[in-house]
C-alpha cells in the first residue's frame, strides 16, 4: 500500500508542476503538450487491456475512433452539445468494443489481433464510403470547440488525463485489477481459483473502451474537426502500442510518459522533415531491444540498483 | 466482355497476391514469425528496380535484379538487426516474444518506410515493365506485362513447391516447421535454416515487389496496405499453410477485382475484410488449415 | 456420511486416443485418495475433468452430491474445488500476501478494494502453511518449497470441499515432504476430501486411504496401498513381473575404453533443482541404463548431454569436453538422442523421417543404412509413404528409433521409449533392442521408469531419485538390492 501512496504523491507533484506550465511556456508547447495527454489516455486504456488482461488489441484506434465520429456526428448534425456528444461516444465506444470483443475474446494468439485490426481497416473504410455524411478523407468538421484558449484547452486536457490515469492506475491496483491481472497471466488458474475470466477480460475491454471513447471525442473537440487521419487510421493505434510498450508495459502511467515523449520528440524533431518519424521509430525500436522494460522498467532497475 | 476482363485481372493479381504471401506464410511456417514489415520489404525491392533502371541506363532486367537483392540485404537484415535479437533475448519472458516480434517489426517497416519516403519522395512510381506493349486476348485488351506477371508469379510459386517437395533442403524447411526440436536432435543447425528461409524469403518478396511495381505502381504510403493484405490472405487460407496461401490470394484478388469492377473501386477491401471476419470467427485455422 | 466427490463413467477421448475410459471412484469426507499411474497413464487428465480444465465426453463428477460434470472451470471452482498444480505461477509483482488475498476475492466487478477481513483471513492461511515470515515477500525471491507452499495456500483459500493435488511432493527435500504431509493431513483432519495424484505408490503410501492405480486410461488397481502395491496387474505395469537379468557376452577382459563421461552435473529449472552432482560413465560398446520414476530427472539428465540444458559440471564425449556445442553439432558429433516425445515429422511419411535422420550421411551410406533398419524394424517397410502422424504409437517409438539409427550414432540415448505403449508391443520393442545389441557393438544409454524393459538390455544400470543417483551396479544384483524400492 504504501508503494501505491508513493506513487499517488509522486504523480499529484508532477500534475500540479504541469498544471503550472501555461504561465511560463508558449501556447505552441501547450498544443503540442494538449495532443500529447489525450494520447497518453489512449496509451493507458491500451495498457489495461494488454498489460493486464493480456490481450493484444492491435486496433485501439477502432475504439477511439468509433467515440470520436459519434461525437463528431452529433455535433455536426443535430447540434447537440459538447457533454451530451463526448458521453454518447464514449458509450458508443463501450458498445462497439463489447460487439467486438465478446465473439473475439474467444481466440487467440494473433487472431484477436487480426480482428482488432480489421475492425479498425473496416470503420476507416465505412468512414470513407459515405465521405457525404462523414467528410471521408479530409474530415468532419465540428461547430464547437471545447474552448478557444490555449491554456484553458491545456488544463482541460491535463485534467482528463489526470482522472483517467488515476481511475486507470487505481483500478489497475485494485481487487479487480488483481483478478484481471492473474486472468491475463494464466486463465486456467485463475479460473481454478473461481473467477469468470471470459467476465473479467470483457469488463477490461468495457473499461479500455470507454476510456479510448472519452479521450476521442474529447481529442476532436480540441481540434474542432474529426478526421481518419488523427483518430481511426492504423498509424494512430500503432503510435499508441509503441507508447505504452516505450513507457513500459503493465504499469499505466508508463504509458502515458511513453505518449508524450512521442509526441514531444515527434516535434523537436520536426526539423528533420519527414526523417522525424524515422528516428521516433528507430529510438522505439532501439528501446524494445535493449530496454524490454521501457523508461518506467529502467527507472524502477536504476531506483533498485 | 466484364467477365472476362475480371477473370483476366483477378488472375494477374491472385498470382501475385499469392506469391507475396507465400513468402510470408514461409517464415511463419518455418520460423513462427509474423513479419509486419512485409509490405517494406516488397516497397524496398521495388523502388530500387525503380531507382537502378531509372538513373543508370541498365534496362529493366538489371533493376529488376537489382530490386531483388535489395529485397534479399532487407530480409536478412530484418532478421538479424530485429528478430534474432528479441529471439535470443533472455530479458523477454517467453509468451511475450509475439508481441515484442510483433512491434518491433512494425517499427522497423515504419522506419524504412519513412527512409524511403525521405530518400525518393512517397510518390507513386512505376517500374519500367520487363515487357512492354498490349495483347488482346478475345477483344479485352491487355497489357503483356500482366500476363508476364501472371507467368513469373505462377513459376516462382511452382519452383518453391519443387523446392520443398522434390529437395533435400525442401524437406529439411518442411520439417523445421513442423517440429524445429526433432530436427536439432537430428543434427541441423536451425540458425542456419532460419538464415536459409529468410534468403528465400527475400527473394520471393523482391520478386513479388518489382513485379507489383512494373504492375499496378508502388508508394511508400502502400506498405501498410501490402502488410496487412499478405497477412489477411494467409490468415484466410490457414497460417503457415502453403497451399492455403494460394487459395486465400486467389478469394482475396478476385473478390477485390469483382468488387472493383461490379460495385465500385473504392470500397474493393470491404468484402475482403468482411470475410475475413467471418473466417476468423467461424474456422479460425482458416480455409484449408488444420487444428 | 455421503461421498463429497463422486466420479462415475467418466471418459475423455482426444481425437482418436482414449485418454480416460469409463473412470469411477468416490472420496469421502475426510479421506485421501492416491490415483497413480505412470505417465501418460490418463491420471492428470482425470484431474482436470474433475476441475473443468478439459471437458469429459461422457460420465458424472458430483460434488457433495451435485453434478459439475461439463461445468466452467470457474463454476466448479465455486462448487467448493480446489486444485495444487504442479506448477505454479503467481503474481510475480504482488507480495506473498497479495497472492494469498486474490484466491480470496469474490468474482465480482465492483469490489475495487478487499475487505479487511480478507486480509485477516489471508495471514490466517500463511501462518497456516508456514508462510507468515515471508509474506510481504515477492514470490520470486522465494525458494522452491515456499513457491508451493504458496501454491497449496490459494488452493485452500476457499475452504474447498474437495481439494486436488497434482504431485504433491515433486522436487521437496525429504523434511520439506514431511511438513507437506502434514499439511495434506491436516486438510483431511478437518474432512476435506483429499485427491492426491502421483506417479507411484510409495511417495504417497504412507498418507493416503484408499489407492487407485491408473494404465492407460483405464482403472488397473484399487485398495490400500500394501493391497495395490502387490496387485499383480500394478506389478506388470511398473516392474513387468519378475525381473530377468541380461543375457550378453560378457565384455573382453581389461574393461572397455570409456565413451561418454559425466562429471558431477548440476541442473536447476528456476528454483527447482533437477539434477544434483550426477556422474555417469559409458564405455564403448556398452549399454548403461538408467532407471528411476517420472520427475527422477531422466530426461534432464539426457538433454544435458545432448546440449539442450544448461548445466554445471562436464560432459566428456571420446574424451573432448562438449562444453560450448550447440546441440546440433553434438548430435552430428555422434550422440544422438530418441526423445521420451519422440519429436517426429507427423505430416512427413515415414520414408521422409528415416531420410532426414540420414541426411548428413552420403547417399550409398544412407541408402545401406536404411535397408539395414528396414530389417531390422519390418512394419516400417509396410507404412513406409504413410503419414508418420497415422501411425500407431508402437509404430511411431520404432519409427523414432530407426530415424536416430539413421544418424549413425556412436551413442544412442533412448529416453523412456516404453511410455505409453501396450504390453504386446512392448515385446516387438524388446526384440529389436536384443537384436541390436548382438547384432551390433552400438552403445546405448537407455532411460526407463518400466524396470523390467530396461534391465535385460543392460550391462549396467544406475537408478535416479530425486535427481541423484542411489544406486550403481549390475542387473543382477539390481533385483536383490534395489527391486524393493520400485513401487
Amino acid at each position: 500500500m504504501s508503494g501505491n501512496t508513493k506513487t499517488f504523491g509522486l504523480a499529484l507533484i508532477v500534475v500540479v508542476a504541469l498544471a503550472c506550465l501555461p504561465f511560463g511556456v508558449s501556447g505552441y508547447v501547450l498544443g503540442l503538450l494538449t495532443l500529447a495527454y489525450y494520447f497518453g489516455v489512449f496509451a493507458m486504456s491500451w495498457d489495461l487491456l494488454f498489460g493486464f488482461a493480456g490481450e493484444v488489441n492491435f486496433g485501439p484506434s477502432f475504439l477511439i475512433g468509433v467515440g470520436a465520429y459519434t461525437a463528431g456526428l452529433l455535433n455536426h448534425y443535430p447540434h447537440w452539445p459538447i457533454w451530451a456528444c463526448v458521453v454518447t461516444g464514449a458509450v458508443a465506444s463501450v458498445i462497439a468494443g463489447l460487439m467486438l470483443a465478446v465473439p473475439a475474446l474467444r481466440l487467440r494468439g494473433p487472431y484477436f489481433g487480426l480482428v482488432t485490426l480489421v475492425a479498425v481497416l473496416l470503420l476507416q473504410n465505412l468512414i470513407v464510403l459515405y465521405a457525404g455524411i462523414t467528410g471521408g478523407e479530409i474530415g468532419l468538421d465540428l461547430p464547437d470547440v471545447l474552448s478557444i484558449d490555449e491554456a484553458n484547452n491545456y488544463w482541460i486536457a491535463l485534467c482528463f488525463m489526470s482522472v483517467s490515469g488515476a481511475c486507470l492506475f487505481g483500478l489497475s491496483r485494485s481487487a479487480v485489477g488483481l483478478i484481471l491481472q492473474a486472468s491475463g497471466q494464466d486463465a486456467v488458474q485463475a479460473a481454478a481459483l473461481g473467477f469468470n475470466v471470459t467476465k473479467h477480460k470483457l469488463a477490461a475491454f468495457c473499461v479500455s473502451a470507454l476510456f479510448s471513447g472519452l479521450a476521442g471525442a474529447m481529442l476532436i473537440f480540441y481540434e474542432g474537426t474529426a478526421s481518419p487521419g488523427t483518430v481511426v487510421d492504423i498509424a494512430v493505434g500503432v503510435q499508441v502500442i509503441i507508447a505504452a510498450v516505450l513507457g513500459g508495459r503493465r504499469t499505466i502511467l508508463g504509458a502515458a510518459l511513453g505518449a508524450i515523449f512521442l509526441i514531444v520528440a515527434g516535434e523537436i524533431l520536426r526539423p528533420l522533415g519527414q526523417l522525424s518519424t524515422f528516428v521516433v521509430s528507430a529510438v522505439a525500436l532501439l528501446v524494445i531491444l535493449f530496454f524490454p522494460g521501457g523508461f518506467l522498467g529502467l527507472l524502477s532497475r536504476s531506483g533498485r540498483g | 466482355m466484364t467477365f472476362l476482363q475480371i477473370l483476366i485481372d483477378g488472375f494477374a493479381i491472385s498470382s501475385l497476391y499469392a506469391l507475396g504471401a507465400i513468402g510470408f506464410t514461409l517464415i511463419f511456417g518455418v520460423s513462427g514469425v509474423l513479419n509486419l514489415s512485409h509490405g517494406a520489404i516488397m516497397v524496398t525491392a521495388a523502388v530500387a528496380a525503380w531507382a537502378v533502371a531509372g538513373n543508370f541506363d541498365v534496362g529493366p532486367y538489371w533493376g529488376a535484379a537489382a530490386g531483388v537483392l535489395a529485397s534479399v540485404v532487407m530480409s536478412f537484415a530484418t532478421y538479424l538487426l530485429v528478430v534474432r535479437p528479441i529471439q535470443t533475448s533472455r530479458r523477454i519472458a517467453r509468451e511475450e516474444k509475439e508481441i515484442f516480434v510483433l512491434t518491433a517489426t512494425l517499427l522497423w517497416g515504419i522506419m524504412v518506410q519513412e527512409a524511403i519516403a525521405y530518400f525518393f519522395t512517397s510518390n507513386p512510381k512505376t517500374v519500367r515493365p520487363l515487357v512492354a506493349g498490349v495483347i488482346n486476348i478475345l477483344g479485352v485488351r491487355t497489357p503483356k506485362q500482366e500476363i508476364v506477371t501472371a507467368v513469373i508469379s505462377l513459376a516462382v510459386i511452382g519452383l518453391l513447391w519443387l523446392l520443398i517437395n522434390r529437395t533435400r533442403t525442401g524437406k529439411t524447411l518442411l520439417a523445421a516447421s513442423i517440429n524445429p526440436r526433432g530436427l536439432t536432435l537430428l543434427g541441423f543447425e536451425l540458425s542456419t535454416i532460419y538464415l536459409y528461409v529468410w534468403g528465400l524469403y527475400g527473394v520471393m518478396a523482391g520478386i513479388a515487389g518489382v513485379l507489383l511495381g512494373s504492375f499496378l505502381g508502388v508508394s511508400s504510403d502502400n506498405i501498410g496496405q501490402l502488410t496487412a493484405s499478405a497477412f489477411s490472405i494467409v490468415v484466410l487460407g490457414g497460417l503457415g499453410s502453403v497451399g492455403g496461401s494460394l487459395v486465400g490470394a486467389l478469394v482475396v484478388g478476385y473478390l477485390e477485382t469483382i468488387t472493383a469492377y461490379l460495385i465500385s473501386p473504392s470500397i474493393r477491401t470491404i468484402p475482403v475484410l468482411l470475410l475475413l471476419v467471418l473466417v476468423v470467427y467461424l474456422r479460425p485455422q482458416g480455409l484449408l488449415g488444420r487444428r | 456420511m455421503p461421498d463429497l466427490l463422486e466420479v462415475s463413467g467418466l471418459t475423455k477421448r482426444f481425437g482418436g486416443l482414449v485418454a480416460v475410459r469409463d473412470m469411477h471412484f468416490t472420496i469421502a469426507p475426510g479421506e485421501i485418495l492416491g490415483l497413480i499411474g505412470p505417465n501418460g497413464s490418463g491420471k492428470s487428465t482425470v484431474m482436470k475433468l474433475i476441475m473443468g480444465i478439459e471437458r469429459p465426453n461422457a460420465g458424472s463428477v458430483r460434488i457433495d452430491g451435485v453434478e459439475v460434470a461439463g461445468l466452467a472451470s470457474h463454476q466448479i471452482a465455486r462448487m467448493g474445488v480446489g486444485i495444487v498444480f504442479q506448477h505454479s505461477r503467481p503474481l510475480h509483482r504482488q507480495t506473498v500476501l497479495e497472492n494469498i488475498k486474490l484466491a480470496l476475492l469474490p468474482d465480482s466487478l465492483l469490489r475495487l478494494f478487499t475487505a479487511s477481513h480478507i486480509e485477516d483471513r489471508a495471514r490466517a492461511i500463511a501462518a497456516r502453511v508456514h508462510l507468515d515470515h515471508v509474506i510481504d515477500r515477492l514470490p520470486g525471491t522465494l525458494p522452491f518449497a515456499d513457491l508451493r507452499r504458496l501454491e497449496l495456500a490459494r488452493a485452500v483459500a476457499r475452504n474447498p470441499k474437495v481439494v486436488l493435488v497434482d504431485e504433491p511432493f515433486a522436487g521437496l527435500t525429504s523434511t520439506e515432504v514431511a511438513d507437506f504431509s502434514n499439511l495434506i493431513a491436516s486438510f483431511r483432519a478437518e474432512g476435506h476430501a483429499v485427491l492426491l495424484v502421483d506417479h507411484n505408490v510409495r511417495g504417497v503410501a504412507a498418507l493416503v486411504d484408499q489407492v487407485l492405480a491408473m494404465y492407460l486410461g483405464e482403472r488397473i488397481a484399487e485398495g490400500s496401498a500394501e493391497q495395490v502395491m502387490r496387485d499383480e496387474k500394478v506389478r506388470q505395469v511398473y516392474l513387468g513381473g519378475a525381473i530377468q537379468a541380461a543375457s550378453r557376452p560378457a565384455p573382453p577382459s581389461g574393461g572397455r575404453t570409456t565413451l561418454l563421461d559425466v562429471e558431477n552435473l548440476s541442473v536447476f529449472y528456476g528454483k527447482a533443482q533437477a539434477l544434483d552432482g550426477v556422474s555417469l560413465s559409458v564405455g564403448v560398446g556398452e549399454c548403461v541404463s538408467v532407471v528411476g520414476l517420472n520427475g527422477a530427472g531422466k530426461t534432464t539428465l539426457f538433454n544435458t548431454i545432448s546440449g539442450l540444458v544448461p548445466a554445471s559440471g562436464a560432459v566428456k564425449f571420446d574424451g573432448k569436453d562438449l562444453r560450448g556445442r550447440t546441440p546440433a553439432q553434438i548430435a552430428r558429433a555422434g550422440i544422438v538422442q530418441c526423445p521420451e516425445s519422440r519429436e517426429l515429422f507427423g505430416d512427413m511419411s515415414v520414408r521422409e523421417n528415416l531420410d532426414l535422420g540420414g541426411q548428413h550421411l552420403s547417399r550409398a551410406n544412407s541408402t545401406r543404412q536404411l535397408e539395414w533398419l528396414l530389417d531390422l524394424f519390418p512394419i516400417l517397410k509396410s507404412r513406409h509413404g504413410q503419414a508418420a502422424r497415422t501411425l500407431s504409437g508402437g509404430e511411431q517409438q520404432m519409427l523414432a528409433i530407426a530415424r536416430a539409427l539413421m544418424m549413425q550414432p556412436r551413442l544412442l540415448i533412448l529416453d523412456e521409449p516404453t511410455l505409453g505403449l501396450a504390453p504386446v508391443i512392448l515385446e516387438q520393442l524388446s526384440k529389436a533392442l536384443e537384436t541390436l545389441r548382438q547384432t551390433t557393438d552400438i552403445t546405448v544409454l537407455l532411460g526407463e521408469q518400466n524396470v523390467t524393459f530396461a534391465l535385460p538390455h543392460a550391462d549396467r544400470v544406475y537408478v535416479l531419485e530425486h535427481a541423484r543417483f542411489i544406486w550403481e551396479g549390475t542387473p543382477e544384483r539390481f533385483a536383490i538390492e534395489a527391486g524393493a524400492q520400485f513401487l
